[in-house]
């Protein structure tokens, strides 16, 4: 973990990172304008010394709007992942940890789920519950879910067939000691680097559904919604839609690598 | 005869540049805490058609002088001097381009692991072959007619098959000869030899060692053979050289070095190596008392499944893999039983058994109760059976503290009241010969030996009447090796515990053990007294097994 800033994909990470968590906390503080004010005479502008990133279709300032749903995203994002580790990481435990036709029967299943692709399987999920976000959020968690799984399932794999855990077999340890104090501490590893991979991915895909109208409703300002209203006006002012999208982009981009060079800082084998 | 000189003189210079000579070589690795020295003022020198042993232990830089001549360094390596000249061309001077020739051509490498330095997906063949056709320009077919020779000359019976085989259809020792085979394909000056018999079986390491020895003699090459076993070392090189801590600190012929050391390393390294007459156990027990008897133990891998057993009956019982097969012995209280064979005999297998980590047929006899499964051991049985593994690394949780680590049994059978555990586990400790504050360390800040004494002390931390060691030694060093099989034998006295060692060091069991059972291919073959060690009516494999082990100039030495 020491060396962990060596590497330039971890001090990018760790930048972006934290940049969308300072705008995500403190966002709606610091914004300029309230970004649900209308301002007739100065729609679509490009960036001034006023409003910094220009204006939308309504003249509202694109800065504040992004501040503020900078919280929903990194919300939704954090949450959906964690909401969505946590069930398939006791789904792979579980599995991994009875093995045998418990073991077969559940990653049978989820391999039938991992055949849908995520996007497709969120969708599947949303229709079904309705949209909004909370819903968005459960979908995208669920369609998170067997790929944890599996992954929890072979890290728990991996850890069982060590010594230490034969040791505590043999000792005649209770079932619920070996996962709890010698298997899954050993196992986390994996899933937390996982984890922080993949809400790059739910991030996208809340924009995604919130660009889809599935998502986050209007008036918010919720990053995907954003570049969905301002969609027409593009070609009039190219930043109502860039900025929103650089913002997605941003925050993938900063989990994404902060979670890559973590993996690569806790697994000594990838790196060098 | 006067035209002869100008020859005569030629030769004599030649013989005057040795193969290899490594004048004041330093070497360090770059480190986020600075650079720390790996090498340092090695000299080395080898002559034409001479081989030298390097003997050293685990981090003693034996490995890093084998790359820093064969100059494949990481890119951390930081060369802080010297020389090392190939018959009098310095090496340091050239560029990667240019060893890139040099390397397979004038220098080869043998590793100790041939079935990683095997490509799994080319065929033996090709790997021979590719050698032959970069460094000497041979065409394809002119290349596998020259492997097929190179292979038959390592005494291959059939080389033109095992061209055409990929390297998992052959067994270790045929992949470590077709190494060797592709070692020797270019003729090169100088072999490299990074323990080529330690991944393998005492019988087939003294096949190895055996065709090393005949090509050596046949090719006239130099050679230098890296190793950590002084005894092997004795039987195939004319100088060795002990390297400690990165420096040399004995060279000299293997009679003179083993004979008169002058530097206490090496005098501490030769006392290590196990001597089978030298007793070192405990005393044998006056009355011979049954604790664990096992009646016709089998245990198979890959149980045919019920859909097998019903519709391919034939096919089921053909898929079955036997680990262990009628195995029937007894274990005596306070005696140690030596468990000896080689990898894949089936002695870790029962062992597993014995522990409860296996399933199994047949009876396991725990004072006049039979236990018929693994389902029936209770915890009681459990807390009687320790075990101790063969990896220090991976049989503690490197998440938990070594206090935490020896303490749980106590905790977990109430050996001790709660609020003494502290205080057992500073004592038990103490018994393996470790500070007391090491309760407050994590796994990963202890050496292997020291581990593998936590590992120890938590098997008796259960104050068990029987503690199974699994190769408790070979993952260790033999000065290491030697200071646990001594507490393990003091540990035994103290507590009068019986113990199962099991190994494949038949020096290290005859010094340790009252009785052997020797195992082959899942079945027991022999079992005996160890003062019959070497009685007429011994198994033929026993006999194979006592006269593979090395000739030892160091044991002689002792004496």
């Amino acid at each position: 973990m020491r060396n962990f800033f060596a590497s330039p994909t971890a001090v990018v990470g760790t930048t972006l990172l934290t940049i969308v968590c300072f705008a995500a906390i403190f966002g709606p503080w610091i914004a300029p304008f309230d970004p649900q004010v209308f301002d007739a005479l100065n729609r679509l502008q490009g960036p001034s010394t006023i409003h910094w990133l220009g204006t939308d279709q309504f003249g509202r300032d694109l800065f504040s709007r992004v501040l503020s749903g900078a919280p929903a995203t990194v919300t939704f994002g954090v949450g959906a992942t964690a909401l969505g580790v946590s069930i398939g990481a006791i789904i792979g435990i579980v599995a991994g940890v009875s093995g045998g036709w418990v073991d077969s029967t559940i990653m049978r299943i989820l391999d039938g789920l991992l055949a849908v692709p995520d996007l497709l399987f969120t969708l599947l999920i949303v229709t079904i519950l309705g949209g909004g976000m909370e819903h968005a959020m459960l979908a995208v968690s669920i369609a998170f879910a067997p790929g944890m799984a599996r992954i929890a399932r072979s890290a728990v794999l991996s850890v069982r067939t060590r010594d230490y855990v034969r040791a505590a077999i043999a000792r005649g340890e209770s079932g619920l000691y070996i996962v709890g104090c010698e298997v899954l501490p050993n196992a986390l590893s994996p899933i937390v680097v996982e984890a922080s991979i993949r809400v790059s991915f739910a991030i996208m895909i809340g924009a995604t559904l919130g660009f889809l109208g599935l998502g986050a409703q209007p008036p918010s300002t919720e990053w995907g919604l954003m570049v969905a209203e301002a969609r027409q006006y593009m070609f009039r002012n190219p930043w109502c839609v860039a900025v929103p999208g650089l913002s997605i982009a941003i925050a993938a981009l900063g989990f994404n690598l902060f979670g890559d060079a973590l993996r690569d800082s806790l697994d000594p084998r990838r790196s060098l | 005869m006067t035209s002869l000189a100008p020859n005569v003189i030629e030769a004599a210079a030649e013989k005057q540049k040795p193969a290899l000579s490594i004048r004041n070589y330093s070497l360090a690795y770059n480190t986020l805490n600075g650079p720390v020295s790996a090498l340092k003022n090695i000299d080395l020198t080898i002559g034409k058609g001479q081989t030298v042993g390097l003997v050293g232990e685990s981090g003693s830089g034996k490995s890093s002088m084998a790359w820093s001549i064969m100059r494949y360094l990481p890119p951390n390596a930081l060369e802080t001097g010297g020389a090392i000249r190939l018959a009098g061309e310095e090496l340091l001077d050239y560029t990667p381009r240019q060893m890139a020739d040099i390397r397979g051509r004038r220098m080869s490498m043998v590793f100790q692991d041939p079935s990683t330095s095997l490509n799994p997906t080319i065929r033996l063949g090709e790997q021979i072959a590719e050698v032959l056709m970069r460094h000497q320009g041979l065409t394809a077919a002119q290349a596998w007619v020259e492997a097929e020779a190179a292979l038959a000359r390592t005494g291959i019976t059939r080389p033109k098959e095992m061209l055409r085989r990929f390297p998992h259809e052959a067994s270790g020792g045929e992949k470590q000869r077709v190494v060797i085979a592709t070692a020797f394909a270019c003729e090169p000056e100088l072999i490299i030899f990074d323990e080529p018999t330690t991944a393998l079986d005492i019988l087939t390491a003294r096949q190895i060692l055996d065709l090393f020895n005949r090509l050596r003699e046949e090719t006239n090459v130099s050679a230098l053979y890296i190793s950590h076993d002084l005894g092997l070392v004795s039987r195939v090189v004319d100088e060795v050289s002990v390297i400690h801590r990165g420096a040399i600190v004995e060279s000299g012929s293997v009679a003179q070095v083993f004979r008169r050391p002058t530097d206490a390393y090496t005098r501490h390294l030769i006392g290590a190596v196990p001597n089978p007459d030298r007793w070192i156990g405990v005393e044998r027990p006056s009355h011979p008392e049954s604790l664990i008897r096992l009646e016709k133990i089998g245990v198979r891998y890959n149980s045919p499944s019920l859909f097998q057993k019903l519709f391919k009956p034939a096919a089921a019982e053909k898929s079955t893999f036997w680990g262990a097969r009628d195995v029937s012995l007894d274990i005596r209280k306070g005696e140690l039983l030596g468990v000896v064979g080689e990898s894949g005999s089936g002695k870790s297998t029962i062992a597993k058994v014995l522990a409860g980590l296996e399933d199994f047929e047949g009876n396991l006899d725990v004072g006049g109760k039979a236990l018929t499964s693994r389902k029936e051991i209770d915890r009681a049985y459990r807390r009687n059976v320790q075990i101790v593994f063969q990896h220090p690394d991976a049989s503690l949780n490197p998440r938990q503290k070594i206090g935490t680590i020896i303490g749980r049994p106590l905790k977990l059978y109430g050996i001790v009241p709660r609020d003494k555990i502290t205080a057992r586990v500073a004592e038990l400790l103490e018994m393996v010969r470790l500070p007391a504050d090491y309760a407050n360390r994590h796994p990963h800040q202890l050496s292997g030996g020291e581990k593998q004494r936590v590992a120890i002390a938590r098997a008796f931390a259960a104050e068990p009447s029987l503690v199974i060691c699994d190769e408790v030694t070979a993952a260790l060093d033999v000065s290491v090796q030697a200071a646990v099989a001594d507490l393990l034998v003091k540990l035994q006295k103290d507590t009068g515990t019986a113990c199962v060692f099991i190994t494949h060091d038949l020096n290290l069991i005859r010094q340790l053990a009252h009785r052997i059972a020797v195992m082959q291919h899942g079945r027991l073959v022999d079992f005996f007294d160890r003062d019959d060690a070497r009685a007429d009516d011994r198994h033929p494999y026993t006999k194979a097994l006592l006269d593979a082990v090395p000739v030892q100039e160091a044991v002689e030495a002792q004496n």
